[in-house]
Order: C-alpha cells, then structure tokens, then sequence
C-alpha cells in the first residue's frame, strides 16, 4: 500500500514539470504503520538434502534408529559460510563427492555446527 | 579454514562402517513419486513396471508440438540405492534421432551427470520431478547443442533445419510409433 502511494506522488512530480502547473495530489498520506519482522539468519530450516527439519534428525539416521549397534553420534546440524544449513551427515555424504553446496554451488566450508 | 572433506577424511580412517542406502532411496521415493504424479507435463505418464518398486519406472513422453511430434518415447529411470547422492540413471528405449540423445538411448542433460565442474549436474536438492520436466524439456524447448551426443544430428541441425526435421520424422515412423 505504501508503495503505490509513493508511486502515485512520482508520477504527479512529473506531470507538473511537463505541465509547469499544480495538479492536486490524487493520493495523500494520511496514516502509515511500520511493519517490521524477523527470522534466524539461516536462510532455510528444512534440510535440502533429506527433506526433514534440520533440528530434527535427518532421515537416515531416523531409519537407523532402531539398529543403532555402533556409537552413533547425535545427529546435529552444520553451517555453511554461505548461511545454509543441512544435517552434518546428509553433507558429509554429499561433500565426498562435491565439495560445493547443494543450494548455491558455492565451495563449502562449514561455519558452525550445533544444534 | 576447515572444510567437511577433510574432518571426513581424518573420520574415515577410524570409521569404515559401511552404511545402507537403500531405506533412505525410499523414504525419499515415497514422497518423490507422489510430487512428480501430480506435477507430470500433460504430454507425460509414468508406468511402473512393478508397483511395489518405486525405483524403476518408465517414463512415455508424446511431444505435441516441435519436431518430435507424434512420436511416442520411453525412458527407463532407475533410481540407485545411493540416491539422492546420485542423480537417477535415464537410458532412452526408443530410437531416435536427437542431438542430446544418442541412437543406442544415452541421455545428455546436464542434471543427470553426476559429476560436474559447472554448477548444472546433479544436486540432491533436486526431485524426479526436475528430471522428469528435464526429459520433457529435451523435446520442447529450444536445445543447446552445444555438446551434443548425436554429433551428426547436432550437425544436420545447424545447416539445415529442413534435412533435420525430415531425418527426426523418418526415425519416428519407422521406431516411435505406438
């Protein structure tokens, strides 16, 4: 809605260069209300690789959760310099092959790692 | 700067445990499947030779417009127990004559290789869904022939859309007829 009105002022400014006459504003602002919101700054919280929520465990080890026989570590999840997170063991499968994230191709190299 | 390829090398060392791929192929496939039926190109149908075996499935494509039209193609797609690590394996079972298809049924598209330099191959961010427009893409829209499969098809193609297309009809008649 903000926009628009701006919009209309815009447009009004130049009708009045062309014409070098006032034309009353079609539009006036009368009442405005700032919005503002937030979010974490990851960029995505559903892993791209297996698809679950990164705070949750990723689908293999939910599958591998009833045969868990070797000490199997938690399953966390890890950063990218470029901001997007996935499970640390969907990329640690994905980097053997690719060392590149899977969402914007750019070399990975982990920031973090947590929960 | 710490890169996983590393941590996972030193990890490696220690820890061979060899892990099964296969129930995660079809967790992923259960959901997959579903998204790529509801989405399907209307010149499109997926068969499933064996219903309980998401993994293998043909795909029909019946372009109807551009100069594959009228033809009916089949593509085997074989979902590999390491997917989604790797893209699905797509071999063409009709003949024909495409510069991105080879005569003996191999496919190029860039997001079936499974490794490449560019940013263009396989991700496993992407669904059967991308490939399967990506198969129905091959017949549409307009192709880069760039790197063809099909030399002398990619060949006919840029000096004489005329010879090309009368070629692509001749293969139709005699391979992809229903």
């Amino acid at each position: 809605m903000f926009t628009k009105v701006a919009m209309a002022d815009e447009n009004d400014n130049e009708r009045m260069d062309g014409d070098n006459q006032k034309l009353e504003k079609m539009f006036t602002l009368k009442k405005w209300n700032a919005v503002a919101m937030w979010s974490w700054d990851v960029e995505c919280d559903t892993c791209a690789i297996c698809r679950v929520q990164v705070m949750d465990a990723c689908l293999r080890c939910q599958a591998e959760s009833k045969k868990d026989s070797y000490g199997k570590q938690d399953c966390v999840v890890v950063w990218g310099e470029c901001n997007h997170s996935f499970h640390y063991c969907c990329m640690s499968l994905w980097v053997k092959q690719n060392n590149r994230c899977p969402l914007c191709q750019q070399e990975w190299s982990i920031q973090r790692m947590g929960k | 700067m710490i890169t996983l390829s590393q941590r996972l090398k030193r990890r490696n060392e220690n820890d061979n445990t060899p892990v099964p791929r296969a129930p995660i192929r079809d967790r992923l496939l259960v959901k997959e499947a579903q998204e790529m039926s509801q989405l399907l190109p209307a010149s499109c149908s997926v068969h499933y030779p064996n219903e309980n075996d998401l993994s293998k499935f043909t795909l029909i494509v019946q372009p109807t417009e551009g100069y594959w039209e009228g033809g009916t193609f089949r593509f085997d797609i074989n979902v590999t127990e390491e997917y989604n690590m790797v893209p699905p394996i797509v071999k063409c079972s009709t003949k024909l004559w495409h510069p991105n298809i080879s005569e003996s049924g191999d496919v190029c598209l860039s997001l079936l290789r499974r490794h490449s330099v560019d940013s263009m191959g396989w991700s496993p961010i992407r669904r059967l869904n991308d490939v399967v427009w990506g198969l129905h893409a091959l017949f549409t829209d307009l192709l880069n022939f760039e790197d063809p499969l099909n030399v002398e098809a990619a060949d006919q193609f840029r000096h004489s859309k005329e010879e090309f297309k009368l070629k692509v009809m001749e293969y139709v008649t005699s391979y992809a007829k229903e």
